[in-house]
């Protein structure tokens, strides 16, 4: 019931092709299908149609973000608990957006346009149903085998925070909190893993990053082997947040949007007693091995 | 709603004391609480009072499992539910079982004992819930974080299956399907991994093994070192499975019950479309490396 995970991110891009060869060639997604103005990607692993929307816009940033709800009751449950919190619904039907059924779409009170949908067209992994090996073999790129989570940034942590989990259900696992006592950033989740989504102090409708899932640090280490051997800026890492305990390299995209590549974490009981970060320990909390942060993970956005 | 994960397995061994020090030394599980004939023990990362209970019993084996549900209603439920079925349900109170609330206790079709709580104790992580490092430093042995999965023996395991299925609403990811059509193992699960409890062909109420989770597989590597060094029988590992995707390293303890260590896997939907591994593909289905079984593995459990 509720929420189950991320399903997709409409990302904006100026130059669609560049993003595609990146998106495809170094990340290693797979392109399921192309309109003039939208190319569709999904992670290797991943069953769904997408799990990225690259859309040509002549400045970078979120679109929306899309989260996957357990039953097809779970949307008209949300569209009323959305509305009674002031918000208006809109109804997409189906297939108005490629690959997906019904969906409902509403703009979050920090300025991002969410889209929640259950039924999504599945396409399959790569991998036959009978007898599959692991993995498949002679993939490109870094090809995570799925999408983890969305990170964005929002004027009012606290507002936002409250927001996510009293009308929408995800459940707070960690906190960063000012000296003053206000929210500087908040980790929440519905998948039992250390965030879904997460939110941190910045403009309203802003993106941080988004985060693909690997299988363990070897693999991040060979993701930043990937990056370095074609030529993308590594914002930071490979190394480790305190927050999550995860494992992570940050990176851009040709056109300015935060990647990330993560693992690790743990499993979070629904009664789980959130971790607190204090903001005098902010540069172990976002990255613990360095003690600090770099200006721009506090300054650079899409 | 419905059951979360696994929460403890209680195992009868007949030596509690060599036991209890192969647990605490080699595998490096905490000792939260000694009675005459039982020890309480838990894994650093679980909070809840206990995950693994010894159990003085002159023959080793399971004596019971036990499921986390996530709410305390469920317990009411899954009463009604199971006495529907027929099954004969005791309840247990709040304190009986040293560390957990109200708990209901019933046997399965395969002749296993399982119970189903959700009050515990939470004595915590031994970390701290402000600014807490990634993990502790010092822990002896392997040191899992958490206990992961159980795979028991039944003599019919599709009439076990659908017991698990239909009455405690596990869902299949993977089945071996024999020659002649029927299922020689099941793997089920209720926390969007591969498995929280699977059953392969052999007596009722058999324990083929528990298994504890690592983080990677360079953990699982170190987990083999750990073993050997201190002369612990290795049964297989390190290796990888077809079934699940999982690297693994099987051993036993020192009175002959099994134990896994275990990482990777995948995040299955709740729509899921299980997985179907052919008997003629029996051996990369259990052992993706080596291609074949040892014959420990099919005869082989307690």
């Amino acid at each position: 019931m509720g929420i189950l995970r991320l399903s997709h991110v409409e990302v904006r891009v100026p130059d669609l092709e560049l993003c595609t060869a990146y998106y495809t060639e170094v990340l290693g997604l797979l392109e399921v299908e192309r309109e003039p103005e939208r190319v569709y990607l999904k992670c290797w692993d991943e069953y769904d149609h997408h799990s990225v929307v690259l859309r040509y816009a002549p400045r970078y940033g979120l679109e929306h973000m899309s989260y996957r709800v357990e039953h097809d009751a779970d949307l008209e449950e949300l569209e009323r608990a959305v509305e009674l919190a002031g918000v208006p619904v809109k109804r997409v039907s189906a297939g108005e957006e490629l690959g997906q059924g019904e969906a409902v779409r509403f703009e979050t009170p920090s300025g991002h346009l969410m889209e929640l949908v259950h039924r999504v067209e599945k396409v399959g992994n790569l991998l036959p149903k009978t007898n599959p090996p692991p993995e498949p073999q002679g993939l490109v790129g870094i090809h995570p085998p799925r999408i983890d989570h969305v990170f964005l940034t929002v004027e009012d942590v606290d507002e936002t925070t409250r927001f996510f989990a009293e009308t929408l259900g995800f459940r707070l696992t960690e906190r960063l909190v000012a000296r003053d006592g206000h929210l500087l950033g908040s980790w929440m989740e519905r998948s039992h893993s250390p965030h879904d989504i997460a939110f941190i102090t910045g403009p309203n409708g802003g993106l941080h990053h988004f985060a693909f899932w690997l299988d363990d640090w070897n693999e991040v280490r060979r993701a930043a082997d990937t990056l370095a051997y074609h030529g993308v800026k590594i914002d930071v890492g490979p190394t480790r947040h305190g927050v999550t305990r995860g494992y992570t390299i940050y990176f851009f995209d040709p056109v300015g949007n935060r990647n990330e590549v993560f693992t690790g974490g743990y499993w979070v009981d629904p009664d789980h007693e959130p971790v607190t970060w204090t903001e005098d320990e902010m540069g172990r909390a976002i990255f613990y091995y360095e003690g600090g942060l770099n200006p721009r993970f506090l300054t650079v956005h899409s | 709603m419905g059951i979360l994960r696994l929460s403890h397995v209680e195992v009868r061994v007949p030596d509690l004391d060599l036991a209890a020090a192969y647990y605490t030394k080699v595998l490096g599980l905490l000792e939260v609480r000694r009675e005459p004939d039982r020890a309480y023990l838990k894994c650093w990362d679980e909070r809840d009072h206990h995950s693994v209970v010894l159990r003085y019993h002159p023959r080793q084996g399971l004596e019971h499992m036990s499921f986390k549900v996530e709410e305390e209603r469920d317990l009411e439920e899954f009463e009604r539910t199971l006495e529907g079925y027929g099954c004969i349900v005791r309840r247990l109170s709040d304190g009986e079982e040293l560390g957990q609330g109200e708990a209901i206790r019933f046997e399965t079709p395969s002749g296993h004992e399982m119970e189903l709580v959700h009050r515990l104790d939470r004595i915590g992580s031994v970390l701290p819930k402000t600014n807490p490092p990634p993990e502790p430093i010092g822990l002896p042995g392997i040191h899992p974080p958490r206990m992961d999965h159980l795979l028991v023996t039944a003599e019919e395991v599709g009439d076990a299956a659908r017991f698990y299925m239909d009455v405690l609403g596990f869902r299949l990811t993977e089945q071996l399907i024999s020659g002649d059509g029927h299922q020689i193992g099941v793997w089920m699960e209720r926390s969007h991994t591969p498995h929280d409890l699977a059953i392969v062909s052999g007596p009722n109420g058999g324990l083929h093994h528990f298994a504890f989770w690592l983080d990677d597989w360079d953990e699982v590597r170190r987990a083999a070192d750990i073993l050997a060094y201190n002369g612990v029988q290795i049964d297989v590992g390190p290796t990888r499975h077809g079934i699940t995707r999982g690297n693994t390293v099987y051993f036993f303890d020192p009175l002959g019950n099994r134990n896994e260590v275990f990482t990777g896997g995948y995040r299955p939907d709740p729509d899921f479309e299980p997985i179907t591994w052919t008997e003629d593909q029996i051996g990369r289905a259990i052992f993706y490396y080596e291609a074949e079984l040892n014959e420990r593995f099919l005869t082989v459990h307690s």
